[in-house]
């Protein structure tokens, strides 16, 4: 039996590996792979041998929960668990930073002013600790015993002493002051060091929280209620309730609940979400419909012909879904170091303090006991802990200036290295709506009495060429103009009759179809817009072609600077389209895309992105549609254009909000700039450490007698943690263009 | 448009929820109705063309009996 469940209390990678290694050796478990981005595990097992209780009660052993039960139950207490979890979060986070910002201040600016100084920072710091923090120093319990570290083996090590000999120098000050030494204190550097890494890992779940609303929108696309023919009668009944084979009726503005076939009636269906193609397609009996998509005019009644999870839009749910959670867990650079600085920085304090007690000058113990907490002390990783999220929040600041919203801090921490680029068409390169491009009338004809007649006619119609039309016209000229008689002719156009004369407007199968002359100039021009992608509408008075209008739409006016901008950049750009071949060769050559692909499918956008990754690429993927959910949250970078869909824009890192290709160049060197700065912090926060640990060890004391005060070596760490600061603040200063 | 009914053993809520597809899918059949109250259990269909064999060989398919009245 091979079953996926979701787990709760996961907070690192690194706790993923622990239960597959816990679960892994129980008999009857074949196979276990848990899933961190996605808070699951799926595990095959005979139940036989160990049944699914005994599972859960071996995760609980070590500290985390299987949920289980049907899959929209687990879902729903997933839920539940995770915001709860992040609601907590976000308390301690408040708590932390309302009880640490007087005790920084008082350390920083009023040491010696307030009678009782340590012993209100003391009670201020208390709370902190035990209630804020207090997960750190579980977890690194538990870590301790099976003999690994991680960063939080760093936290709970630095604040728990910095704590501790704060708190005996504040009982006891007699103690140092005695044998001529200042008993200083370091609560502020425990508090504050808490309050930061809570914000991060606060600013980390939150990220991960927004990726499942996205899959949430998508569902949110299925209609609840449903009105159906059942055996001759209308019925509502619920989503859940459709069978296949069903007939539905639609009505306007109607979600389409399930895959089918249209039975009777004609309409406009938005398919947008599906194809990216923005103009709504005409559906008659025969044709196809999505789930998902949305019934624009008219009545329809559709065959239900795949219902549930045979659905294309629930095909793209679980590719989202796929993606989402495949993505490498964040192997984080602090943690990384935590793991060699850890056992280092504890190894040089056991070491200073044996030699200190061996070797040392009287009182010896004192000084065996001093110098290796002057050493914790030093090794705090509060500018490590800074160097991260600060250059991030101002990288992240500056591009939500600039109109670049990122939403998660792993979008700019990978933006730097893409190497490719895949666009959509619609939407991203292009407007993303049908208008007017070219307006020729005959020279034999006075225009502006037939714009008149053209506003009046296409007003009437519902197509959505005539809405593109009217919408140009209406810049030109609001008069109107009575028309005697309207009748549309359906997949060809419309006829009219003012001032007892004959107008048809329509395509050129109308023309063709009733016989009507088109002059040699204005064939000529209609094919050579023709070449260019363009829909062309002609305009017929009488039995004479006396003007065409070109319909398309249109590429974005930065879109060509943009694109050669990042091609010197040394980005390989792709451009995939739902759309026919030859509307996308004519973009691709117009803006100097030599790689196109043209009739692509959503999960082919995503496939596409992976064929990309697999040969070793880092790809940024930008676009607008529910169509391109799939490939924004597979790509390395996904980029949404602020004005495309919710569900476009919470699958993808970064949003850019002017919609301007322009933009993608900004983020990408705006991660070039915080990249560099939070490189240029680390060394900061390392360069005090490596100086500062030998000395706090007593490296110089048999050289010069000089032992390092506690108060300097808290000086020093403040003063990393002023460098990584202001270096992060100095970004803010940085022209990106 | 034609208005064609059958005798039919089809009795309950999900012997009609049965042919639902097979009837709904049938590119000739504008409406249908069975009335599970009459002993004889009668469909009515309503027919855009004269083909009342496809109705009768669509409720077969899927398991019931059928004939004209």
């Amino acid at each position: 039996m091979k079953e996926e469940y979701k787990v709760a209390g996961m907070t690192c990678a690194s706790c993923a590996i622990s239960i597959e290694s816990y679960l892994k050796p129980q008999k009857g478990i074949l196979d276990v792979a848990v899933n961190y981005p996605n808070q699951s595990v799926t595990i095959s097992y005979d139940e036989n041998i160990i049944p699914l209780e005994t599972i859960g009660n071996k995760v609980k052993e070590i500290g985390f929960k299987l949920i289980l039960g049907t899959k929209e139950d687990t879902k729903k207490e997933f839920e539940a668990l995770e915001a709860k979890r992040l609601a907590t979060l976000k308390k301690k986070l408040i708590f932390a930073a309302i009880f640490s910002v007087p005790i920084f201040i008082m350390s920083m600016f009023l040491i010696g002013k307030i009678p009782y100084e340590n012993w209100i920072m003391m009670a201020l710091a208390l709370p902190v600790l035990f209630y804020s923090g207090a997960e750190f120093y579980t977890i690194a319990w538990k870590r301790l015993k099976s003999f690994s570290t991680n960063m939080d083996t760093l936290v709970a090590l630095s604040t728990g002493i910095a704590f501790l000999f704060s708190v005996f120098n504040t009982v006891n000050p007699q103690y140092f002051l005695s044998k001529g030494l200042v008993p200083h204190v370091y609560f502020e550097s425990a508090v504050i060091i808490i309050t930061l890494i809570l914000l991060g890992r606060f600013f980390e779940e939150k990220a991960k929280s927004k990726t499942s609303s996205a899959i949430k929108k998508l569902m949110g696309l299925k209609p609840k209620k449903v009105t159906a023919i059942r055996n001759g009668e209308e019925k509502v009944i619920s989503y859940d309730e459709i069978l296949k084979g069903e007939l539905i009726i639609l009505k306007p503005g109607d979600k389409i609940p399930v895959d089918g076939k249209v039975k009777k009636g004609t309409s406009f269906i938005d398919e947008s979400m599906i194809s990216g193609e923005p103009i709504p397609v005409e559906k008659m009996k025969g044709s196809k419909v999505f789930a998902g998509t949305i019934n624009q005019k008219g009545s329809l009644r559709i065959i239900a012909t795949k219902i549930g999870d045979e659905t294309l839009l629930s095909q793209i749910i679980k590719l989202v879904e796929e993606a989402q959670s495949s993505k490498p867990a964040i192997q984080k650079l602090a943690d990384k170091i935590a793991g060699i600085f850890v056992p280092i920085v504890i190894g040089l304090a056991i070491v200073t303090s044996v030699l200190w007690y061996f070797l040392g000058p009287d009182p010896s113990i004192t000084y065996a006991l001093l110098t290796p907490i002057t050493v914790l002390i030093i090794a705090c990783p509060c500018a490590l802990g800074l160097a991260t999220p600060t250059a991030l929040m101002v990288g992240i600041g500056k591009g939500a200036q600039q109109g670049i919203l990122i939403k998660d801090a792993q979008a700019l921490e990978t933006a730097y290295k893409i190497d490719t680029l895949i666009l959509d068409k619609t939407g991203t390169i292009t407007e993303g709506k049908p208008k007017v491009t070219d307006l020729i009338w005959d020279k034999n004809t006075v225009s502006t009495e037939l714009e008149k007649v053209v506003f009046a006619i296409e007003s009437e119609s519902e197509h959505p060429i005539a809405e593109a039309i009217v919408a140009h016209l209406k810049t030109i000229d609001k008069e109107n103009v009575p028309i005697d008689s309207f009748t549309s002719i359906t997949g060809l156009g419309a006829e009219a009759t003012y001032k007892n004369e004959l107008y048809r407007i329509g395509n050129e199968s109308l023309m063709v179809q009733k016989e009507i002359t088109i002059p040699t100039q204005l064939s000529t021009k209609a094919n050579s817009l023709k070449s260019e992608a363009k829909t062309v509408v002609y305009v017929a008075h009488k039995n004479t072609v006396v003007g065409i209008i070109a319909v398309a739409d249109k590429v974005k006016e930065t879109t060509l600077a943009a694109i050669q901008k990042l091609q010197q950049m040394g980005i390989e750009i792709h451009m995939l389209t739902g759309d026919n071949e030859q509307t996308a060769k004519a973009i691709a050559n117009k803006v100097g895309i030599k790689n196109y692909q043209a009739n692509v499918m959503p999960a082919d956008k995503g496939a596409f992105v992976k064929k990309l990754q697999a040969e070793g690429k880092v790809v940024a993927m930008a676009g607008d549609g529910i169509n391109d959910s799939h490939a924004l949250a597979q790509a390395d970078v996904g980029i949404a254009m602020g004005s495309g869909t919710d569900i476009a824009m919470e699958s993808a890192g970064i949003t850019l909000m002017h919609s301007d290709l322009k933009q993608i160049s900004k983020a990408i060197q705006l991660s070039k700039a915080t990249m560099k700065t939070i490189k240029q912090n680390l060394f900061w926060a390392f360069i005090y450490n490596l100086i500062a640990i030998p000395i706090a060890a007593g490296a110089l004391y048999p050289i010069n007698g000089f032992l390092l005060n506690p108060m300097i070596a808290g000086a020093a760490m403040s003063m990393s943690s002023i460098s990584v600061l202001s270096n992060s603040l100095r970004l803010k200063n940085k022209n990106i263009n | 448009m034609t208005t064609v009914k059958y005798k039919t053993n089809i009795h309950c809520g999900s012997c009609i929820k049965s042919v639902t597809p097979a009837l709904n899918n049938l590119d000739n059949v504008d409406l249908w109705k069975v009335d599970l109250e009459h002993d004889d259990k009668i469909l009515e269909v309503t027919l855009d063309d004269e083909d009342k064999n496809s109705v009768i060989e669509a409720v077969k398919s899927v398991g019931f009996e059928i004939e004209e009245i």
